[in-house]
This record gives structure tokens, sequence and C-alpha cells, in this order.
């Protein structure tokens, strides 16, 4: 009776050993998993914020593109205000603009006519590790490039936002 | 014995309990579906890249030596509409704007194809410009990149980009793959 009590016990031991054996399996696949569901997550604001930068520079006064009467023009920059907006932002990033672009690195390129790029915003975080990169098309509007009607150039903006 | 049975019967519970756990996490990896931030930014890079490419002014002089008034064309607006009124008569026939000595509908095909190249050397895309006849569409420019887009594929358009033309109306679109 003793010696069955015993191998009860044994028993009862044993299963006890391999489901806290399982449970601890289960705690560390979970782990993990929330391991990779953060960096996920992470990459995603990343992403986000990217995006919320690109829009914030199409939008911005400072370049956007108006008809007269203050109507703004969709996906255009105008390249008299950029050449002037540069160094106003260059000059302000860190009191104003860091606020709205975080740190990002913000330039316009155009492709056609002539091919020129503008470094708007430029500020690295210190000691980077992802970085993620949006590109949108944009016209370059140029009032001063022909006699009659206005001219577009094409283009396109990249923001590189860091983290 | 009966105990033993309810011991073994514990054990079984608790397995499928923890199976049925890592099956749910697998299901949730499975059927996860693209970030919407993807499909919003490469359908917006869809849409301004058309947007940005039909206002697109040719700056070559050879489109308005011919021309009394000195207004440089643009792409959709004039080139393509040149195009459409005169499709019939591609490649080698008559068109109002000859801008690098070519036929209106050979020169948009092939600005198109340069600034499409230019702008999304990173993405594979489509595009597609057709004349919408009453008796039967007519194909005035498609550019592929790497076998285009097919529907089969996971995608995002641009909008239709429509324009009233005295030949008729014309439908561009655009579409974005990875």
């Amino acid at each position: 009776m003793n010696r069955h009590a015993q191998v009860h016990l044994m028993e009862t031991v044993a299963v006890l050993i391999i489901f806290f054996i399982l449970i601890v399996f289960g705690l560390v696949f979970y782990f993990r998993y929330q391991q990779v569901a953060l960096k996920e997550k992470s990459n995603e604001l990343l992403a986000a914020r990217a995006v919320d930068t690109t829009t914030r520079t199409m939008f911005l006064p400072e370049l956007l593109c108006t008809k007269g009467a203050a109507e703004p023009e969709d996906n255009c920059v105008d390249v008299l205000k950029l050449h002037y907006a540069n160094s106003t932002i260059l000059k302000y990033s860190a009191e104003y603009y860091f606020d709205l672009f975080s740190y990002a690195n913000v330039t316009v390129t155009q492709i056609y006519p002539e091919q020129w790029s503008v470094q708007l915003y430029y500020q690295p975080k210190p000691a980077w590790k992802n970085k993620e990169v949006t590109f949108f098309v944009v016209s370059l509007r140029d009032d001063t490039r022909v006699t009659q009607g206005t001219a577009y150039g094409l283009g396109y903006l990249t923001v590189e936002a860091y983290s | 014995m009966s105990k033993r049975a309810q011991v073994e019967m514990a054990g079984l519970v608790v397995v499928v309990i923890l199976l049925t756990l890592g099956m749910l996490f697998l299901a949730q990896f499975a059927l996860r579906d693209d970030a919407a931030k993807k499909i919003f930014t490469r359908k917006g890079l869809a849409y301004s890249t058309m947007s940005a490419m039909m206002k697109t002014t040719i700056s070559d002089p050879e489109c308005v030596a011919q021309l009394r008034a000195e207004i440089y064309p643009q792409l959709e607006k004039d080139l393509l509409e040149d195009c459409a009124l005169y499709a019939d008569t591609s490649p080698g026939g008559y068109s109002l704007y000859t801008c690098g000595g070519k036929h209106s509908c050979i020169y948009v095909r092939q600005q198109l194809a340069q600034f499409l190249d230019q702008v999304l050397w990173h993405k594979n895309y489509e595009f597609s410009s057709r004349l919408l006849r009453s008796d039967h569409p007519v194909e005035l420019v498609s550019i592929k990149k790497n076998a285009g887009c097919p529907a089969t594929r996971e995608r995002d358009a641009s909008d239709a980009f429509f324009l009233n033309t005295e030949a008729g109306l014309v439908e561009s679109i655009l579409y974005l793959c990875e």
C-alpha cells in the first residue's frame, strides 16, 4: 500500500513537472512574440511619422502653390517660394520646424526640365537605428520660366524619418 | 483507477488548451491584412504621380516652333489631346505638335516612359491612356514595367484622369504594385 502511494505520488509529481515545463514554453513563446510585435509596432509608428511629415511638407504654406486667391494647388511646390523658404527653414529649424518635422531629412528634387535638388530640412537623430524613406511626386511650378502661361516642372519630395 | 483517469484527463485538457492558444497566434499572423499605411502611401503616390506628370510643361522649343503663340504645351491638356485627335495618323503622319520632330503620340509615350522611370524606379507600374470612342476604345499610350500590374496582383491605382477632347473622352490611369 505504501509503495502504491509512493508510485502514485511520483506520477503526480511527473505530471506537474511536465505541466510547468509546458507553461514555461508557452511563456517563452509569448515573450518572443511580444518582442517581435513591439518591433513591428515601432516600425509602423516610424512609417506613420514619415507619412505625416511628408503630408505636412506638401501642405506647408511656405511651399504650396496658390492660385492668387489663396486657393491651394494639390501636389504642387512653388519654386520661387522654395528657394526662399529653404534659408528660412534652415535658420529656424531648431526653434520652430523641429516641432513639425522632428528628426528628418526633407529634400525636393526636380527631374524635368533641369535636374536640381534642394535640402529643405536636415535634423538627423544622434545614433539613429532606423530610417524610413517616403517619396511623393510633385509638380514644381515656376512662374518665371516662360513669358506666357505657367510652367510646371516634375520632381519628387523625399522625406527620411529617423528613430 | 478513477483518480488516475482524472489526472490524465486534466493533462489532456492542458495540452489541448496550449495547442489552441498556439494556433490562435498563428492564425493572427496568417490573416493579418496589409498595413493601412502601405496602401495609403502607394495610392497617394499613384495619384500624385499622375497629377504631377499630366501638368508638366514640356520645354522642348520644337514643340512651339510651328505655332504662333509661344505657349509651351502641357503633357495632358495639349499633347495628349493632340494625340487623341490625330491617333489615326500615328506614327508618321500629321499632328499639331511635333516635339522632337515626332508625332505627338510617340513623343507623349516616350516622355511618360522617361518620367515614370525617373520617379518610380523603386516600384512596378502600369500606365494606360485610352480614347473612349463610341465604337471601340483606342489605346493611346500603354507603359508597363516588369509585365505591369495585372488585376491578379496586389495593386493600387490613381483615380482615373479624364480629358474631354473633340475626338472623345480620354481616360488615363496609373497602377502601382510591388
